[in-house]
C-alpha cells in the first residue's frame, strides 16, 4: 500500500493562512487521526492531500512520489465525506461504481467489484435503491463501500460518523477498525471527537489553528502530552489546571508554588524557567484521589455530583479554582455542600511553563 | 353567540367573494368556447343559450382555409428551440457562476442580472437594423435569439439559486472518481436541478408563447408568423364571421390551458418563481 | 522532474480551468450581449443623429430630446399618452392589486376548494394577452357583443354602450380587461408571501383575541411587503409598457380621441411609422425609447429603495 508524507505544507484563502507549515508523515497502513477544535483546519488539510484544494506552498508525497500537481482522482485514493455525498439520482450500486464507470472499466468487472464490496458491508440487499431509501447508517456505508470499490492506496475520511447516532456511531467505529485490518490500508481520518481518536488512531495528529501541536499514539498524548493545548485537548473530561510560580531550583527539579496549598517540588531536567515564572500545574480528574495525596492535598466545596454507579464525577469549588473536575470509579457517598480533601501526586501531574510547553 | 354568527357571516362573505371571482373567471372563458361551436345565426340570436350542436365546423373552417395551423406550427418551433437553448446557455452561465470560485465573478453575475433590468422593446429600433443586417428579420432564427437573450437572465438567475444550495461535496467526491469537470456538470449536477429547469423553463416559455410584440415588428410574410401575432390578420379576414373567431381564439388557448391544467403546480411555482425571493 | 516541472503542470491545470469556465460562459454572454446589451446602447447612439428612414444622418445632439419634449405640435401627445400611462398604473395598483390583495387574504385562510381557485385565478395569466384581447373586443362589441347582450336582457337597454368607442369608456374597459387578465399574479404572489410568515405569529395574534382585520392589517401587511415592493415595481414597469391591450383592441392611434393614447403606442408610431405620425423616425423614436427607459429605471430605483425600507427582517 502506501506511505504519505506531507513537506512543509502551507495553504492560504486569500489573506488567511489557514494551513502554516505542516510536515508530518503516514507510515503504510496506518491509521492516523486529525484532531483539534473546530475550525483549526483540519478538513483543509485533508483536501490538499485528496487535491480538492491546491497548496499554497509545500510538497505532498504518496508512496515516495510527489503528487501535489495531479488532479484528485490521480492520486490513487479515496475520500468519505461527512455528508457521504452520495449522488442522490443514483442507485446504491451506481454510486458505487461510479468511479469505475468514469475510468471506463468494463461492465462485468465494475459488478463484481461493487458486489464484493457490497457483501462486506452487507449491502447485497439494497444495491438498487436509491439513498434516499436508505437509513443513515446504510448510508455511511455505502459511502465506505464506493471508496473500497476503488481499492484505493490511501483511504481519506472527513468527520464520516458525525452524522450517525450515539449508538450507531460506537458500531461504526469497530467497523472501520476492523475494515481497516482487513483491508490493510493507509487511513486518514478526520474527527474533532477526541474518543474516535483515541479508540482509532495508531497515531493522532493534534492540530490548532492550522499547525501540529503534537503527534504521537493516544496514550503518548495522554501520558506526556507537549504541551498546555494537547494535555487539555486529549481526555475527558479535560484536566485541571493550576496557576503556579517558580520558586526556586533544587537537586533534578524545580519548586513551585501554588495559590493554594503546600509548595511542590517537581522533578525534571533543564527547564528553562526562572524563578518567578508563571507555569501551570495541571492534573487529570481521574488522577485525584479522596483524603490525603502521596505528594499534595488540595480542600473544596462539591457543588454537583454526577452518580453513574460505575463511576461518579465531583465538581468542586476551592479558594483558587472555580471548577476542579475529580472523576472516580464506583459509586461514592459525597452530597452536595460537602467540604472534602483531594490528593495527588506529582507522578501522574503535569506542568507547563509560560510558553504552554511541558516542563520534563 | 353573537361572536358566532358573526365569525359565520364572515366566512360567508368570504366564500360569495371568491365564488363569484370565479364565475367571473370561467363564464367568459366558457362563452368563448361554446361560441366556437356556435353559428353566426345562433351567436347573434341566442347568445347565451348552448350551442344546437357540438359540431366543428368552424374549426373545420380554421383547418381547412386558414394559416392558423401553420402559426401554431410556427409558435411551437420558436417556443421550443428557444427554451432549449435558453435552459442549455442558462445553465451553462449559472453553472460558472455558482460552482466556481473566480476573480471577476460577482462582475460575471451582474452582468448577467442587469438584463433584468433591461427592458428589451425599448431597444427595437436598433436591434432591428442589427437583425435586419444579420438577415435575422422574417426569419424564425431571429424571434429564437431575441427571446433567447431576452429570457437569459431570469433563468441564470432562478438557476443560480438553486445550483448554489447544492452541496460542494458532491462535486468534490465526483472530482475524486475522476470524474471531468464536464462530466461532473453534466451528469452530477445538472440532474439534480431538473426541478428548477422547469420553473425557469415555463417561466419563459408561457411570455414568449404568448408574445406578440417583436413578432409585429419582426415577421413579415405570413407563413412565418407566429400564433399571437397570427391571431390578428386571422381576425381582419373573418371579422364577421363570429363562430369561427371565437373558435379560432378557443384553438389558440388550447395548447397552454391544456399544459397548464396537468401541471398547474408547476405552472403557478414557475410563473411566480421571479417576483418570489 | 525539478521543481518547475511541478510547476508548470499546476498552471496547466489552472489554466484548463479557466478555459472551461470560459466555454461555460462565452455562448450566453455574447448572446446577451449582442441582442440586449448592444441594442440598448445603441439606442442612445441613435436618439443622437437624425435619420431619414433607415438611412443616419448626421449628429444633432439633444435635438430629438427637445423636439419631442418642447414641440408644441408634438408634445401634447406626448404629455396626453404619459398621462393615459399614470392612469393606468394607479388604477391597477388600486383595481388589480386590490382585489388581488383581498384574494390573497382571503385564500391565505386556507378555504374549502383552495387548490380550484387558486388554479381557475391563474387560469387568464397564461392565456396570451392577444386572445384575451380579442376575445373582450368580440364580448365589447356594441351590438353583437355579449355584455351588451346581457344588459338588454337584464332591461337595462339604456346601460348598452358602445364601450371602446367613448372617451370615457375606452380606456376604463381597458382596464377591467387587463385586471381580468393579470389580478391572478399578484393574487399568488401576496398569497406565497403570506405563506411564508411563520404561522405562529398570526396564532399568537389569534389567541391575543385580535380581530382578523387587525391582523392582516398590523402584522401580515408589513410582513409581506418583499412581495408589495416586487408588485409595485412589476405593475409600474408593466402599466409605462402598456402596448398589447390598446394596440389589439382600439388600434395604434389611441382611439377614440386618444383616450387610450399610450407611450408605447406613440414610440411605436414614432419609430415605425403611421397614418397620423407618418413615416418612420429612427431618431425621435430612440429618443423617446431613451427617455422611457431613464424614466422607468429612475421610479424603479426609488420605489424599491423606498419600499425596501419599509420592509423588515422576520427572523
Ligand atoms: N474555501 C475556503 N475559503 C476561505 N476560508 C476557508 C475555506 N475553507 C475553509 N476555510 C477556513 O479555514 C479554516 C479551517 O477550516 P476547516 O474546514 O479546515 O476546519 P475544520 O478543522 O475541518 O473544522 P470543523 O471541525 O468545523 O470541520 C476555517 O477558519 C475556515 O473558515
Ligand atoms: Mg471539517
Amino acid at each position: 500500500m502506501a506511505n504519505i508524507e506531507l513537506r512543509g505544507v502551507s495553504k492560504q484563502f486569500g489573506d488567511v493562512k489557514v494551513i502554516k507549515n505542516v510536515s508530518l508523515t503516514v507510515e503504510d497502513n496506518e491509521f492516523v487521526v486529525f484532531v483539534g477544535p473546530s475550525g483549526c483546519g483540519k478538513s483543509t488539510l485533508l483536501r490538499l492531500i485528496a487535491g480538492l484544494e491546491d497548496l499554497t506552498k509545500g510538497e505532498i508525497h504518496i508512496d515516495n512520489a510527489r503528487i501535489d500537481h495531479l488532479a484528485p482522482a490521480a492520486r490513487g485514493l479515496a475520500m468519505v465525506f461527512q455528508s457521504y455525498a452520495l449522488y442522490p439520482h443514483f442507485t446504491v450500486a451506481q454510486n458505487m461504481g461510479y468511479a469505475l464507470r468514469v475510468a471506463k472499466e468494463d461492465k462485468a468487472s465494475i459488478d463484481k467489484k461493487v458486489r464484493a464490496a457490497a457483501d462486506i458491508l452487507q449491502l447485497t440487499d439494497y444495491l438498487d435503491r436509491k439513498p434516499k431509501a436508505l437509513s443513515g447508517g446504510q448510508r455511511q456505508r455505502v459511502a465506505i463501500g464506493r471508496a473500497i470499490v476503488r481499492n484505493p492506496k490511501v483511504f481519506l475520511f472527513d468527520e464520516p460518523l458525525s452524522n450517525l447516532d450515539a449508538k450507531l456511531r460506537v458500531a461504526m467505529r469497530i467497523e472501520l477498525t476492523k475494515l481497516h485490518r482487513t483491508l490493510n490500508a493507509t487511513m486518514v481520518y478526520v474527527t474533532h471527537d477526541q474518543v474516535e481518536a483515541m479508540t482509532m488512531a495508531d497515531k493522532i495528529v493534534v492540530l490548532r489553528d492550522g499547525m501540529v501541536e503534537q503527534i504521537g499514539a493516544p496514550l503518548d498524548l495522554y501520558n506526556a502530552p507537549d504541551n498546555r493545548f494537547v494535555a487539555g485537548f486529549i481526555g475527558s473530561p479535560a484536566m485541571n489546571f493550576f496557576a503556579g510560580k517558580v520558586e526556586g531550583f533544587v537537586e533534578g527539579g524545580i519548586e513551585i508554588s501554588l495559590t493554594e496549598g503546600a509548595p511542590l517540588t517537581f522533578p525534571c531536567t533543564g527547564s528553562g524557567l526562572s524563578i518567578g515564572d508563571a507555569v501551570d500545574f495541571g492534573v487529570r480528574p481521574e488522577h485525584f484521589c479522596i483524603g490525603q495525596g502521596a505528594d499534595g492535598t488540595l480542600k473544596g466545596e462539591v457543588y454537583a455530583v454526577e452518580r453513574l454507579g460505575g463511576e461518579t464525577y465531583l465538581y468542586l469549588s476551592s479558594s483558587s479554582q472555580k471548577e476542579l473536575v475529580v472523576h472516580m470509579s464506583g459509586d461514592h457517598q459525597v452530597a452536595v455542600g460537602d467540604h472534602v480533601e483531594i490528593g495527588f501526586s506529582i507522578a501522574q501531574s503535569h506542568l507547563f511553563g509560560p510558553d504552554g510547553q511541558s516542563v520534563r | 353567540m353573537e361572536k358566532k354568527r358573526n365569525a359565520g357571516f364572515e366566512t360567508w362573505l368570504m366564500h360569495i367573494f371568491l365564488v363569484s371571482t370565479a364565475i367571473i373567471v370561467l363564464y367568459p372563458i366558457f362563452m368563448m368556447v361554446m361560441s366556437g361551436f356556435k353559428t353566426n345565426a345562433e351567436i347573434f340570436g341566442s347568445p347565451f343559450a348552448m350551442p344546437k350542436s357540438f359540431n366543428l365546423d368552424n374549426y373545420a373552417v380554421i383547418w381547412n382555409t386558414t394559416d392558423v395551423p401553420r402559426y401554431l406550427i410556427n409558435s411551437t418551433i420558436v417556443t421550443v428551440i428557444s427554451v432549449i437553448v435558453l435552459l442549455i446557455t442558462g445553465t451553462m452561465a449559472a453553472y460558472a457562476i455558482s460552482r466556481y470560485k473566480f476573480r471577476g465573478s460577482i462582475m460575471v453575475s451582474l452582468f448577467f442580472l442587469a438584463g433584468l433590468m433591461l427592458p428589451l422593446r425599448l431597444a427595437i429600433i436598433p436591434l432591428f437594423v442589427q437583425l435586419k443586417a444579420m438577415g435575422l428579420v422574417d426569419n424564425l432564427m431571429g424571434l429564437i435569439m431575441i427571446y433567447t437573450a431576452m429570457s437569459l437572465p431570469s433563468t441564470v438567475f432562478i438557476l443560480t439559486g438553486f445550483l448554489r444550495s447544492l452541496p460542494s461535496e458532491l462535486e468534490d467526491s465526483a472530482r475524486v472518481d475522476g470524474a471531468s469537470e464536464l462530466r461532473i456538470m453534466v451528469q452530477i449536477m445538472v440532474p439534480l436541478i431538473t426541478p428548477a429547469m422547469v420553473i425557469a423553463g415555463i417561466y419563459n416559455a408561457v411570455p414568449i408563447w404568448n408574445d406578440f410584440f417583436f413578432p409585429l415588428i419582426f415577421i413579415q410574410t405570413p407563413e412565418n408568423r407566429t400564433l399571437a401575432q397570427g391571431l390578428t390578420s386571422f381576425f381582419g379576414e373573418y371579422s364577421v364571421n363570429f363562430g369561427v373567431l371565437y373558435a379560432g381564439l378557443t384553438l389558440a388557448a388550447l395548447p397552454v390551458v391544456a399544459v397548464f391544467i396537468l401541471q398547474s403546480k408547476r405552472f403557478i411555482a414557475g410563473m411566480t418563481a421571479g417576483a418570489i425571493k | 522532474m525539478d521543481d518547475s516541472e511541478y510547476t508548470r503542470a499546476k498552471r496547466r491545470r489552472a489554466r484548463n480551468l479557466k478555459l472551461w469556465l470560459a466555454f461555460l460562459l462565452a455562448p450566453p454572454a455574447a448572446i446577451l450581449i449582442i441582442f440586449v446589451f448592444l441594442p440598448m446602447a445603441s439606442a442612445v447612439v441613435y436618439s443622437l443623429y437624425d435619420w431619414n428612414g433607415l438611412v443616419r444622418k448626421e449628429f444633432i445632439g439633444l435635438d430629438n430630446f427637445a423636439d419631442i419634449l418642447f414641440n408644441p405640435n408634438k408634445n401634447v401627445i406626448l404629455f396626453n399618452a404619459f398621462g393615459n400611462n399614470v392612469k393606468v398604473f394607479v388604477t391597477l395598483m388600486i383595481v388589480q392589486n386590490g382585489i388581488a390583495l383581498v384574494l390573497a387574504l382571503l385564500l391565505a385562510r386556507n378555504p374549502r376548494g383552495f387548490r380550484f381557485y387558486q388554479v381557475v385565478f391563474f387560469l387568464p395569466v397564461i392565456l396570451s394577452t392577444v386572445i384575451i384581447g380579442f376575445q373582450w373586443k368580440m364580448f365589447l362589441n356594441p351590438i353583437f357583443g355579449l355584455v351588451n347582450k346581457a344588459l338588454h336582457y337584464a332591461g337595462l337597454s339604456e346601460w348598452a354602450l358602445p364601450w371602446l368607442g367613448l372617451p370615457e369608456t375606452a380606456l376604463p374597459s381597458m382596464l377591467l380587461v387587463n385586471s381580468w387578465h393579470w389580478f391572478g399574479f399578484p393574487t399568488l404572489v401576496f398569497l406565497a408571501a403570506i405563506h411564508r410568515i411563520p404561522k405562529d405569529f398570526i396564532e399568537a395574534a389569534r389567541l391575543d383575541g385580535a380581530s382578523e382585520w387587525r391582523i392582516a392589517r398590523e402584522i401580515i401587511w408589513p410582513l409581506i411587503a418583499p412581495a408589495v415592493t416586487i408588485i409595485v415595481v412589476l405593475t409600474f414597469i408593466g402599466s409605462f409598457n402598456w402596448f398589447e391591450i390598446p394596440y389589439i383592441m382600439n388600434g395604434l392611434e389611441g382611439s377614440p380621441q386618444g383616450s387610450t393614447d399610450m407611450l408605447g403606442l406613440l414610440f411605436y408610431r414614432t419609430a415605425f411609422g403611421s397614418v397620423s405620425a407618418g413615416g418612420s423616425d429612427f431618431g425621435s423614436g430612440s429618443a423617446l425609447a431613451v427617455l422611457m427607459f431613464i424614466f422607468i429605471f429612475i421610479f424603479s430605483i426609488i420605489a424599491t429603495k423606498y419600499l425596501t425600507s419599509r420592509e423588515v427582517e422576520m427572523s
